[in-house]
């Protein structure tokens, strides 16, 4: 242990003789490592937002659009409003609402976009038309005022709860409750306001947002009979493959799909589309390491050759090392140590490098960014590996050497 | 072994060395019969090519012979490993080069302790004995100093002092005084003849007789063999040698 001690002391001796020459060969594991540990900062901190973002539209959502679920996987193609293919009717919605034993809440949903605009001052935001229950469905708070109420769906009342970009563009300082504002030429009075829940990872602002009553939606704005989406809330998280399954079940029977026919609809919950997202990851973190595996080689070659060059310098040392009772094993380790401290402080470096970088991304730009430990062990694992793997030759080398021929050496 | 438990710390039987160079095989030593007797001091003189380095090598174990017997403090050295011989050098012999061969990187103190880091056995008081080996060279005051720092003789002392720390059963100095100008050089020659008052075995590779007569016996090398060996009478003392050399000091107070 001591000795190991004194070995480290002078490796760093060593590397602090060249200083530059030190600096230059870390450089490549410094930018090895610090590239993975920053990409991987930035993987995680996007992987977090994403996770956010589906959480918040909701926690144990279930998602239900009309299509072909083998044609299409993703959910995002069918919130175009008026696609040709089968339609979502009240009649599933009453089905859902009867026979589902695994659901708390249920709530049809058109999702459109609509000019508003309130005395000379004009905005097109997204409208999400719902009933009572998509408030919490959809994870909608409240700031001032209230949301519309079961009797406002029922009676499709022209009311409009906004979110905060809308109230910024159309209202300013003025306060926006009780004002009737204008969407799509007909008159809504705002009865509510929304807090607001920021950007979602593909940067879309969610706080350009109008809700009014599905019902209203439907009749007075868009004269539709259908809805794009029903959204089902889960009795809870581990219930929410069950309930998927209930819900489809309960439709087959409504909709008359038989044995072995396609669905014409597509029951989605939030756990699958995570595993969507783990795979987008999992192969992201693949090209990471292969990335990784490449720079770090390259600068374990460096080491080794700056390594080589060490111990031709160092001959005279190493010679009267082993006259004076080396054997070959202590030169060996002393140069395994020298090349491992060298790739070991580039590691450190590097991981250093990463976080100042990933703190400037998270500031200055968009990006999201989250150092974790995990790649932080790695990196710094991997580091040693390499010092010990490109030093040995150059060390098996000094050990090697004969002690009469090193002394002689000028 | 009856012959061995003497009083010889070292004794060879027809040492031989071989080397090829290629194809062609030389003959460095051609059978040498060698008897040092613990605490003598002994030169060995010879021109160039006549082997005294490769006797030299050998008995500092830093190399075995082709064929003979090597015995150094009554043990058969010559058919050890590379690992064994690196023992023997840590533990029985003190080297002490022409070029000194300090670590430039470590100071005083970090040269002398590197014989102890290499040592298979626990030291006791090891720091006493450094702080011992470096003042009875009189480097007390330069133990922070770098080699760098220091002056050739100055130097040499160091290397001695290494040489001596592990308290090893010879001391074998090769042409320790041929890069140092002569008043030095009887200064370190003064160190070896108290060394070797103490008891010390001392075994000094030279060129030059003035060297050489400080010491008890000089054996002659020439193609491999012994071609003569001769006592000291008359051996120089290196401190009576001293005080008739006037101080440099002195002398440029005196003009």
């Amino acid at each position: 242990m001591k000795r190991l001690l004194e070995n480290i002391k002078i490796a760093f001796q060593a590397l602090f003789l060249n200083k530059l020459r030190s600096f230059l060969t870390m450089l490549g594991i410094i930018i090895g490592v610090g590239s993975v540990v920053a990409m991987f900062s930035i993987g995680a901190g996007a992987q977090q937002s994403v996770i956010q973002s589906v959480q918040s539209i909701g926690s144990n959502l279930i998602i239900i659009t009309p299509g072909n679920p083998e044609e299409e996987n993703y959910m995002g193609a069918q919130l175009a409003f008026g696609t040709q293919q089968a339609e979502l009717t009240i009649d599933d919605l009453r089905a859902i609402e009867r026979e589902a034993t695994l659901i708390t809440e249920v709530a049809p949903v058109i999702f459109s976009s609509s000019v508003a605009s309130y005395l000379n001052k004009s905005t097109q935001s997204t409208v999400f038309a719902s009933t009572e229950n998509g408030r919490e469905i959809y994870n909608m708070k409240i700031e001032k005022g209230n949301f519309y109420s079961k009797s406002d769906v029922s009676n499709a009342l022209n009311v409009a709860v906004i979110g905060q970009t809308v109230i910024k563009n159309l209202f300013r300082k003025t306060d926006p409750i009780g004002k009737i504002i204008k969407l799509d030429g007909k008159n809504f009075k705002v009865i509510g306001t929304l807090e607001s829940k920021g950007t979602d990872t593909l940067g879309n602002d969610q706080d350009d947002f109008i809700s009014v009553p599905v019902t209203t939606a439907q009749n007075k704005l868009y004269g539709l009979n259908s809805y794009n989406m029903i959204l089902a809330q889960s009795v809870s998280e581990k219930d929410i493959d069950a309930a998927t399954e209930e819900i489809k079940s309960i439709l087959r029977r409504h909709r008359n799909i038989r044995f072995g026919e396609k669905e014409d609809f597509i029951v989605q919950n939030q756990t699958q589309m995570l595993d969507v997202i783990s795979i987008i990851t999992g192969i992201f973190t693949v090209v990471i390491a292969g990335i990784a595996s490449i720079s770090l080689l390259v600068g374990g070659i460096g080491i080794m050759n700056i390594m080589l060059v060490s111990v031709t310098e160092r001959t005279r040392e190493i010679g009267i090392r082993k006259a004076i009772g080396a054997k070959n094993r202590d030169i060996l380790i002393q140069f395994l140590v020298e090349s491992t401290v060298l790739s070991v402080t580039g590691g450190i470096f590097g991981i250093l490098f990463a976080v100042l970088i990933s703190g400037i991304l998270s500031r200055y730009t968009f990006l999201e960014t989250s150092i974790t430990v995990f790649p932080i062990i790695i990196a710094f694992s991997f580091s040693t590996v390499i010092g010990l793997f490109f030093g040995i030759y150059p060390a098996m080398r000094a050990a090697r050497l004969n002690p009469i021929d090193a002394l002689r050496y000028e | 072994m009856l012959e061995n438990s003497s009083d010889n710390i070292i004794k060879t039987t027809d040492i031989t060395k071989v080397y090829r160079i290629g194809t062609i095989k030389v003959n460095a030593l051609r059978g040498i019969n060698l008897e040092i007797r613990r605490g003598e001091f002994v030169a060995v003189m010879g021109p160039s090519g006549s082997g005294k380095s490769t006797l030299m090598n050998i008995i500092g174990c830093l190399d075995v012979p082709t064929s003979g017997k090597y015995y150094l403090n009554n043990m058969d050295i010559s058919k050890l490993n590379d690992n064994q011989l690196a023992n023997i050098r840590n533990k029985e012999v003190g080297f002490v080069f022409q070029t000194f061969n300090l670590l430039s990187r470590s100071n005083v103190y970090g040269n002398v302790e590197l014989p102890m880091i290499y040592s298979t056995e626990r030291i006791i008081n090891k720091k006493k004995k450094i702080l011992d080996a470096i003042e009875s060279v009189g480097l007390t005051e330069w133990i922070r100093h770098r080699p760098s720092e220091l002056s050739g003789g100055e130097k040499q002392r160091v290397a001695i002092a290494r040489a001596l720390v592990n308290q090893p059963s010879i001391i074998l100095a090769d042409e320790p005084t041929g890069n140092l100008d002569s008043v030095t050089g009887e200064e370190i020659m003064a160190i070896f003849q108290k060394l070797n008052s103490q008891g010390k075995t001392i075994i000094l590779v030279t060129h030059e007789l003035d060297i050489a007569r400080h010491t008890h016996r000089i054996i002659y090398l020439r193609d491999g063999i012994i071609h003569g060996q001769e006592k000291v009478n008359n051996q120089v003392s290196a401190e009576e040698k001293l005080k008739q050399i006037p101080k440099l000091e002195d002398k440029i107070t005196a003009n």
